[in-house]
């Protein structure tokens, strides 16, 4: 028996407060499994620990002994849980200088990590030393403008994964910000560029001809800009098709709420970044049954 | 603590003659978990070896010095030494055609040395951010806006160059000279601290060398700090 479940994020109402919506053809939601629960961090950079009681900004907020609490308990109540992360794993404490990315993994792996896309950070250490700290980890990198192919990364990573989950099928992409000038040319090498806007449209539409339900960017891009034509996740969300969600990185945006864009096709795209370090844990949830589609997000003090 | 904010719009109804009346909703919540929330213990036995490690390696001595070592303005020992470091360190084996400065910012020093054994920990602490070092050429016509920045904010750390009555007195300076070349952070580059004149810039190179590697390869090099105490801005 075929599941059919549409989400179409369309039109949207009027207000102050613009959404997405999803839609459903009425006679299989009931084949529908309730909620699928996406929860996302973004620029952790290596802090493994909370932060120190006396810190100005976060005293003893973030560690991710305390964000694995957190995730323990949303797992225990919901079943269908996507766990992202939108990359700069790497650097921050000596954690990092001190075990290369080692124990970031380790960490992630055990928390259940589903994906994550590479930031310009986790090139710190160059290919190699992400390679090495990559052996510690059992969840895919997706990263689709990196041209890894005369590289050491050569087929390392992915440029999409589908999931399955709460009968959705999902497609998950990572973009990546360009390298040049934010890292030493030797740290990344013979890896190529590829122009984000064009390479995220090819692979949601790719994605959409998948019949993937839901489809999510993983970016690095950082949230906008001042210079308008600087490639940010609101000009990707707006110069694309397909994509319903982004889920971004790289400037340590704090989104009180997630930002909403309108795409090429004028449907809605939702844009969620949580900060940095692990001081949050995103979580945005998709009521199947009501077609809600709710975010949140939990701070970790 | 929680705070929740719905706001359910009803989205026009009929709009696909297949899909059910839909609600929309978007909610901000923040779940305040309190400082005390439980550390997953599984995830902390996979931490407490590393820690244990880390903090081992924190406490190696890698020098030591026979004074304490302080951040003051206008300068002082430490912002002097910080500043000379990353100079000597940049300038073995390099031969320069150009001026060459350091400029750093005092705020970036978060703390100081005391006399006797230095850690590795002690660094971590005077430079706790993951600045690295770049290059950046400016043309002489910034140099002004460097002096004016330097007197109004009381000093920052220099190395080769001075500051004499609002005056910068740069090493290596001619009067055909056209650029001069700043040692600095990418942090002051890319408009920490309000530098305005790193907007100047006519070129520039990163090293990805952190700032904090070099100070520990120079405690190393050096063994005694080598203190220079000496006023680089002066009215």
């Amino acid at each position: 028996m075929k599941r059919r479940t549409f989400i179409k994020n369309l039109t949207f109402t009027t207000g102050a407060i613009a959404l997405s919506r999803f839609s459903f053809s009425q006679k299989e939601i009931k084949k529908v499994n309730s909620k699928l629960v996406i929860l996302h961090t973004n620029d952790t950079h290596s802090q493994i620990e909370p932060f120190p009681a006396n810190h100005s900004k976060f005293p003893g907020m973030g560690g991710v002994a305390k964000r694995q609490t957190i995730i323990q308990k949303i797992r225990r109540q919901e079943e269908h849980v996507l766990l992202l992360d939108s990359g700069d794993i790497f650097q921050g404490t000596p954690y990092f200088n001190t075990f290369n990315g080692e124990l970031e993994m380790k960490l992630m792996s055990a928390m259940g990590y589903d994906a994550s896309t590479m930031g310009n950070h986790d090139f710190d250490i160059g290919l190699e030393g992400f390679l090495n700290a990559k052996r510690f980890a059992n969840f895919p990198f997706l990263c689709a403008n990196y041209d890894f192919s005369e590289t050491i990364l050569k087929d390392q990573t992915q440029t999409f994964k589908v999931f399955e989950k709460a009968g959705l099928k999902i497609g998950v992409f990572g973009i990546g910000v360009e390298l040049s000038g934010l890292v030493p040319n030797e740290k990344f090498g013979k890896t190529k560029y590829l122009d984000p806007i064009e390479t995220a449209n090819n692979i949601a539409n790719e994605l959409k001809s998948q019949r993937c339900d839901l489809i999510i960017c993983l970016s690095h891009l950082g949230y906008e800009y001042a210079d308008p034509l600087k490639i940010s996740d609101r000009i990707l969300a707006k110069q694309t098709e397909n994509i319903n969600l982004i889920l971004g990185g790289h400037s340590h945006t704090f989104l009180d709420k997630p930002t909403i864009e309108t795409n090429k096709k004028g449907n809605r795209v939702l844009i969620n970044q949580v900060g940095w370090a692990g001081i949050n844990l995103g979580r945005i949830d998709i009521d199947l049954e009501r077609g809600l589609f709710v975010s949140k997000f939990v701070e970790i003090k | 603590m929680k705070l929740r904010i719905i706001i359910v719009l009803i989205a026009g109804a009929g709009l696909m003659a297949c899909s059910s009346r839909l609600k929309v909703q978007s909610a901000t919540n923040r779940e305040a978990v309190s400082a005390d929330t439980r550390q997953d213990s599984t995830l902390s036995s996979i931490i407490q070896p590393y820690k244990d490690s880390l903090d081992k390696r924190m406490n190696e001595v890698i020098g030591n010095s026979n004074n304490d070592f302080i951040v003051a303005r206008p300068s002082s020992n430490l912002m002097n030494w910080v500043a000379d470091a990353i100079f000597v360190n940049q300038t073995r084996n390099v031969r320069l055609a150009q001026p060459l400065i350091c400029l750093l910012n005092t705020g970036g020093i978060r703390s100081s040395i005391g006399k006797g054994n230095i850690t590795l920990g002690d660094i971590y602490k005077i430079m706790p951010f993951e600045n690295t070092v770049v290059w950046v050429e400016l043309p002489v016509s910034s140099i002004p806006e460097i002096e004016s920045y330097l007197v109004k904010s009381g000093g920052e750390p220099l190395a080769n160059c001075k500051l004499e009555k609002g005056k910068l007195v740069i090493n290596g300076m001619r009067e055909n000279t056209t650029h001069i070349w700043v040692l600095t952070s990418d942090y002051l580059m890319n408009g920490g601290d309000k530098m305005d004149f790193f907007k100047k810039k006519t070129n520039f190179n990163s090293t990805g060398k952190l700032i904090r590697d070099i100070l520990i390869e120079e405690v190393k090099v050096q063994g005694t700090l080598s203190e220079n105490g000496e006023l680089r801005i002066t009215n």
